[in-house]
C-alpha cells in the first residue's frame, strides 16, 4: 500500500480536527466543516481539474453549489431521500439536498468515523446504511442543523423511513413520507401525485411560499428535457473517453437528482451529450456500474479513475429512470403525475428483474464488456438482489462482479482485497475482449 | 410505452398441485399483515415460515450473507420440499428481496407478493383492498376453489387482553428458540409482540357472521341468489366484497410494524402503565428494530434488555446470560432469595466463597460476615474450565485455612458458572460485577469490562445496583482476544505490547474493528515502517471508541470503574479517558470483581434467609 499523498494527509488532519470536537464542540466542528466545504466550492468554480471534461468539472461544481448552499441555508433547505423528485421545491426557490450527498461531504473530509460513532452510541445499528448512520451522527450531535422539512420516499431503502422519521422527531419538524406502489399502473401513480400535491401542500405552509403551478411545469418540462438529453448520451458513450472518476460519476448521478429540473442541471446533460461527441476514441474497458461506489479506494480508482484501461460507462443510478424519459405517459403539463411517473417506474422500486433489466439495456446501449454491482455497506436491496442481477446479466453474455464494501464508511472496506478483486475482473474482461479466456470470477 | 392494467405478482409456474389434489392447501408465510384469514376462506391453512437451522449456506448462496437472519431462514425454510404456496408481503428490503430469489426457483406451486402500503389513511385502506382482491382472485383461480365466509371468520383469532407486570418481548422477528430461551431464562411468562406475531385488534361485524351462516343454511339451495350479493357477483363474490371492506381496514389496522409510517401506537407497547420489562430483540441488519431500541432506550423508563441474535437455533444459546441477569435486575432483592443457603453456620464463623469462571482467569474468593476478604486466588482457566474452578476453590480454602465445609455458601459467577461442582446457586457476571465494582469503589456509576471474549457496560445506581447494562456481540471486536490476535501480529508478548503502547509519539488511526480487517490494516502499517508504538496505540484508541460507543448505549456516567484484563493495559484506559472525557479509575483487586461480588451476593441472601 502507498503512503498517504500530502493531499490526503491535511484532509486527515482536518477530518480529524473535527472528530475530536465533535463530541464538546459540535457548533466548532460545524464551522470547521463548511469552512472546508465552502474553500472546496471556491476551488471546483476557480480551479478546474484538468483530466477532466468540461462537463465533469461543471459536474462537480453543480454538485458542491447545491450541497453547500442547502447546508448554509437551513430556511430553505429541505432535506430528502435521494429519489424524491425536487421539482416544487426548485419552483418554490427551496434548497433541496438528499442524505447521501450531506454524508458524502462528510466522508471527504475523512471524518465519517466519528459520526459513526456517534449514531453507534445512541443505538443506531452498526449494520445500517453507512450514509445513513453518518447523516444521523451528524445530526444528533448537533452539528447538522435542523431544516424547516424533510421528505423521503419508499423507493429504494427501508433506511429513508427510518432516518427521516426519527430526524423529524428529534428536530421537531414536519416529514412526509411518499408511500410508491410497486405495480406500474395508472392507479399508483396516481396515488403518487396525490401524495406529491399534499407534500407541496405541506411545503407552502411551511416555508411561507406559493407553489406557482406554471413554474412547476416549466420546472417539469426542464426535467423532460434533461432527462432525454442524459438518455441520448448514452449512445454517444460508447467508445469514447469520459474522462471520469468514481467520485465524479458519483456528483454527476447526485446533480441529476438533486437537481434536476433547474436549467444547470439541463445544461449540465447539454455539455455532456456534447462532450461525449467531441471525446477521443477509447479502446479500454467500459464498465457499467450498479449502485454507488468506493470513491475514495485508490486501490479501485488507480484502475477506472481517467486511465486509458478502463473507466466506468454509465450507472443505474443515474439511469435510473431513463426510460420515463423515452416512453412517457405523462407529461410536465399534469406535473403531479408526470413526477409520479419517475417514482412508480424507477428501476430502484419494485423487485430486482427490474434492475437487472435496466442494467442489462445499459449494458447493450454503451456496449460495455462488464458490470460492476457494488454491495454498499447496510444496502439490502442490493445486497438480496446481487445473485440475481448476477445471473441475468451473465446469461446475456455480461461478466458481473459483484464487490462488498461501504462507499462512504472507510471502515468497512478492506482496499487491498476490493483492489485485488477488481484487476482480476480487468484482466477477465480484457483476455475476453482479446479472445483468450480467463479465470472467472463471481 | 403504454399502461398496462396491473396484474398481481402471480406465479403459477405450471406444476402440477399435489397439495390441490388431495385436498390440502398449506400457504407459507412470513409478515403479520398476511391475509391469513382470507387463505382460509378458500381452504387454505396459514403457517409462518422460519427454519431452525444451523447456518444459512443456501441463502448465502442466492441471495448475500449482509441480510438479517430471519430473511436468510425464511429462504432456507421455503426451498424445503413440503413447501408448495408462498404469500409474502412487502414488508421490508430483506424480505423482498427473499421473494425475488424464491420466485427465480421455480419451485412453488403459488407464490404471490402482495404489495402493503406504508400508510393506514382511506386512501391506502382502498389500494389495499384492492389488492387483497386481487390475491383473492389468483388463488381462487390457482386452487378452483371459491371463497367460504365462514371458514374465514373461523380462522380468526379474537384479540387477547394484556395482563398487568408484562414483561414484553418486542421487536425484530423471534424463532421458536428465542422465544423457549426468553421464557426459561427470564424466570417469568413474557408476552410476545415482536414484529411477527399476528393479532387483529378488532372482531368481525355481525353482518358478516349472519352472512356465513346464510351460506350455510342454503347450502341446500345453490341457485338462491340473496339480496345485496347483485346477480353477477354470485354468492362467493359478493361475500368476498363484504368481507374485504370490513377486512382490507381490519388487517391494516393491527398494531403498527416499524415500516409503517405512523408507528405512535407502539409506544404502548413499553409504555410503564403494567410494564414490569421489557426485552428488545434486534437482529444483525434488521434496521427497523434497532432503531425503535435506539429510541427506547433514550427514555430509560421501564427496565429493559436488548438481546441480538443472528437467526440461527445456536444463537439462543448465547441469550442466557443477558436474560438470566435480567431476570435478576427485574427481581431486585429476590436474587438474595434465591440462594439461601440450605446448610447451617459452621462453628468457625459465616463464610462465602465467590468463584468467577471467566473465559480467561478463574477467580475465586472467601469473605467473612463482616464483608472481609479473607483469601483470594486468580489462576488461568485454560483448556479446562471445571479443573480450573476446582483448583481456584482448594487453593482460596488452603490459603484461607479453611475446609469447604466450613463455607454458608458458595456462589458461581461467570461463563462457567453452572459448570462448576459443589457450589449452591450462580448468579450473572452482570449482577455480580456491579455487586463487587460497588464494594470495591462506592462512588463508582459505571462499570466497564472487557474481558476475553466479551466487553460489556454497567450502568450502577447510587446504591450498587444495576440501572442498565450492554454486552458487545459475539464478535471478538473490542475484547482481550482482539489485543492479543493484534499482539501475536506484532510478533510481542501481551505485557511488552502493553507497555510499548504508552512510548508512542504520532497518531495513528486504525479504522476497522473487526479483527480481520483490523490485522490487514496493522499489516499494512508496519509495512509503511510506522513504528510499533504508535500502532498499538492506534489499536488502544480504537478499542476505546467500541467501548464508549457501547457505553453511550446504556447513558454511562463518571466516575467510571475499569475492569477485566484489558484494565492491565495503560494504553487502553488512557485512551478511554480521551474519549470518554473523565477519569477511569482502575482498582488493583478488578480482576476479582465478579468472584467478589458472588461472594457478597451470598452473604446478602443469608441476611435475608
Amino acid at each position: 500500500m502507498a503512503s498517504p499523498s500530502l493531499g490526503d494527509r491535511v484532509i486527515g488532519w482536518y477530518g480529524d480536527v473535527a472528530a475530536r470536537n465533535l463530541e464538546q464542540h459540535p457548533g466548532f466542528v460545524r464551522g470547521w466543516l463548511m469552512t472546508g466545504f465552502r474553500a472546496m466550492q471556491a476551488k471546483t468554480d476557480h480551479v478546474p481539474d484538468r483530466t477532466l471534461l468540461p462537463s465533469g468539472n461543471e459536474g462537480y461544481a453543480l454538485f458542491m453549489d447545491s450541497v453547500v448552499d442547502a447546508l448554509g441555508d437551513v430556511d430553505r433547505e429541505v432535506i430528502t431521500s435521494i429519489f424524491v423528485p425536487n421539482e416544487m421545491f426548485h419552483a418554490m426557490g427551496l434548497l433541496p439536498v438528499t442524505a447521501e450527498a450531506v454524508a458524502s461531504f462528510a466522508s471527504g473530509a475523512q471524518a465519517e468515523g466519528a459520526f459513526i460513532a456517534n449514531a453507534e452510541g445512541r443505538g443506531i445499528p452498526e449494520t445500517y446504511c453507512s450514509y445513513h448512520r453518518i447523516l444521523m451522527g451528524m445530526a444528533l450531535s448537533g452539528v447538522l442543523r435542523s431544516p424547516r422539512l424533510l421528505a423521503s420516499c419508499t423507493v429504494a431503502c427501508d433506511a429513508n423511513n427510518l432516518t427521516f422519521k426519527a430526524l423529524a422527531k428529534h428536530w421537531g419538524v414536519p416529514h412526509y413520507y411518499v408511500d410508491v406502489p410497486e405495480d406500474v399502473s395508472a392507479e399508483s401513480i396516481a396515488y403518487v401525485a396525490d401524495q406529491l400535491r399534499q407534500l407541496g401542500a405541506l411545503a407552502e405552509g411551511t416555508y411561507g411560499k406559493t407553489l406557482d403551478s406554471d413554474a412547476l411545469v416549466q420546472a417539469c418540462q426542464r426535467s423532460q428535457h434533461t432527462m432525454r438529453l442524459l438518455a441520448q448520451t448514452l449512445p454517444a458513450r460508447r467508445g469514447r473517453y469520459l474522462a471520469n472518476t468514481m467520485t465524479i460519476e458519483l456528483m454527476q448521478m447526485l446533480d441529476f437528482h438533486l437537481s434536476l429540473g433547474t436549467p444547470r442541471c439541463q445544461q449540465l446533460a447539454q455539455h455532456m451529450l456534447r462532450d461525449f461527441g467531441n471525446a477521443k476514441r477509447f479502446d479500454g474497458l467500459n464498465l457499467v456500474w450498479a449502485h454507488v461506489s468506493p470513491y475514495f479506494l485508490a486501490t479501485i480508482g488507480d484502475q477506472i479513475n481517467v486511465v486509458p484501461t478502463a473507466q466506468i460507462v454509465a450507472s443505474d443510478m443515474m439511469f435510473d429512470a431513463v426510460d420515463v424519459a423515452t416512453q412517457p405517459l405523462y407529461g410536465p403539463q399534469t406535473p403531479y403525475e408526470f413526477m409520479a411517473e419517475r417514482l412508480v417506474r424507477n428501476c430502484f422500486n419494485g423487485p430486482s428483474t427490474r434492475r437487472a433489466q435496466r442494467l442489462l439495456e445499459l449494458a447493450q446501449q454503451t456496449d460495455a464488456q462488464g458490470v460492476v454491482l457494488f454491495c454498499h455497506w447496510g444496502c439490502k436491496q442490493t445486497a438480496g438482489a446481487a445473485q440475481i442481477i448476477r445471473t441475468t446479466l451473465e446469461d446475456a453474455g455480461y461478466p458481473t462482479l459483484v464487490l462488498d464494501g461501504d462507499a462512504c464508511d472507510r471502515q468497512n472496506c478492506m482496499p487491498g482485497q476490493l483492489g485485488t478483486r477488481m484487476s482480476a475482473f480487468l484482466e477477465l474482461l480484457q483476455n475476453q475482449k482479446e479472445g483468450a479466456d480467463g479465470p472467472s470470477e463471481h | 410505452m403504454a399502461l398496462q392494467s396491473t396484474k398481481p405478482s402471480l406465479s403459477t409456474q405450471g406444476k402440477k398441485d399435489t397439495n390441490q389434489q388431495v385436498g390440502q392447501h398449506v400457504v407459507y408465510y412470513a409478515c403479520k399483515y398476511t391475509p391469513v384469514e382470507l387463505l382460509a376462506g378458500f381452504g387454505a391453512k396459514a403457517r409462518l415460515a422460519e427454519a431452525d437451522v444451523s447456518s444459512f449456506d443456501e441463502a448465502d448462496r442466492l441471495a448475500h450473507v449482509n441480510l438479517c437472519g430471519y430473511g436468510k431462514g425464511l429462504i432456507v425454510r421455503m426451498l424445503q420440499p413440503d413447501v408448495h404456496e408462498a404469500v409474502f408481503v412487502t414488508c421490508c428490503d430483506v424480505i423482498k428481496r427473499a421473494y425475488d430469489v424464491l420466485k427465480a426457483q421455480d419451485k412453488f406451486d403459488f407464490i404471490y407478493m402482495l404489495d402493503l402500503p406504508h400508510k393506514r389513511g382511506q386512501a391506502e385502506v382502498r389500494l389495499f383492498r384492492e389488492r387483497l382482491r386481487r390475491l383473492a382472485e389468483a388463488y381462487a383461480e390457482y386452487s378452483g376453489r371459491t371463497f367460504d365466509v365462514g371458514a374465514a371468520l373461523a380462522a380468526f383469532q379474537p384479540p387477547l387482553p394484556r395482563t398487568d407486570e408484562r414483561v414484553t418481548l418486542v421487536g425484530a422477528h423471534a424463532t421458536k428458540a428465542v422465544l423457549h430461551a426468553v421464557g426459561t431464562d427470564l424466570g417469568c411468562k413474557v408476552e410476545n409482540q415482536t414484529c411477527t406475531n399476528r393479532q387483529l385488534l378488532v372482531t368481525p361485524p355481525p353482518q358478516l357472521a349472519r352472512m356465513a351462516a346464510d351460506a350455510s343454511c342454503s347450502a341446500c339451495d345453490d341457485q338462491v341468489t340473496r339480496t345485496g350479493d347483485g346477480a353477477d357477483a354470485g354468492r362467493a363474490g359478493g361475500s368476498l366484497d363484504a368481507f374485504l371492506d370490513w377486512y382490507a381496514d381490519a388487517l391494516l389496522q393491527q398494531m403498527p410494524c416499524m415500516r409503517m409510517d405512523d408507528v405512535e401506537p407502539r409506544s404502548q407497547l413499553t409504555s410503564r402503565r403494567g410494564q414490569r420489562g421489557v426485552i428488545y430483540h434486534t437482529m444483525k441488519f434488521c434496521d427497523y428494530y434497532g432503531f425503535e431500541y435506539a429510541e427506547a432506550i433514550q427514555k430509560e423508563n421501564v427496565p429493559m434488555v436488548k438481546i441480538e441474535t443472528d437467526g440461527t437455533s445456536q444463537s439462543a444459546g448465547q441469550l442466557r446470560t443477558r436474560l438470566e441477569a435480567f431476570g435478576e435486575t427485574l427481581r431486585g432483592s429476590d436474587v438474595a432469595k434465591e440462594v439461601v443457603s440450605k446448610r447451617g453456620v459452621s462453628r468457625k464463623g459465616v463464610y462465602a466463597m465467590g468463584v468467577d469462571s471467566g473465559s480467561t482467569s478463574t477467580d475465586a474468593v472467601i469473605m467473612d460476615a463482616q464483608r472481609n476478604i479473607v483469601a483470594q486466588v486468580i489462576l488461568p482457566t485454560g483448556a479446562r474450565a471445571t479443573q480450573s474452578a476446582e483448583r481456584a476453590k482448594a487453593q482460596v480454602l488452603q490459603q484461607a485455612g479453611l475446609d469447604e465445609s466450613d463455607m454458608t455458601i458458595k456462589v458461581a459467577t461467570g461463563y462457567g458458572r453452572d459448570n462448576i461442582p459443589g457450589m449452591d446457586s450462580s448468579i450473572t457476571e452482570i449482577t455480580c460485577h456491579a455487586k463487587g465494582a460497588h464494594y470495591l469503589a462506592p462512588q463508582v456509576r459505571s462499570v466497564i469490562d472487557i474481558g476475553g471474549q466479551d466487553s460489556k457496560v454497567i450502568h450502577l445506581s447510587p446504591d450498587g445496583e444495576v440501572v442498565n447494562f450492554v454486552m458487545n456481540d459475539k464478535c471478538a471486536a473490542g475484547t482481550g482476544r482482539f489485543m492479543e490476535a493484534m499482539a501475536r501480529v506484532l510478533e510481542m508478548p501481551l505485557d511488552q505490547f502493553c507497555q510499548e503502547g504508552l512510548k508512542w509519539k504520532k497518531e495513528v488511526k486504525i479504522s476497522s474493528m473487526c479483527t480481520v480487517f483490523a490485522e490487514s490494516e496493522v499489516v499494512s502499517l508496519v509495512a509503511q515502517d510506522t513504528a510499533t508504538a504508535d500502532v498499538i496505540h492506534g489499536l488502544d484508541e480504537s478499542v476505546a471508541r467500541k467501548t464508549a460507543t457501547l457505553a453511550k448505549r446504556v447513558n454511562a456516567e463518571p466516575p467510571y470503574l475499569m475492569t477485566g484484563g484489558v484494565a492491565q493495559n495503560e494504553g487502553v484506559v488512557h485512551a478511554l479517558e480521551d474519549v470518554l472525557g473523565a477519569p477511569v479509575q482502575t482498582h488493583e483487586d478488578s480482576q476479582l470483581c465478579g468472584a467478589i461480588g458472588a461472594a457478597l451476593l451470598g452473604l446478602e441472601s443469608l441476611q435475608q434467609a
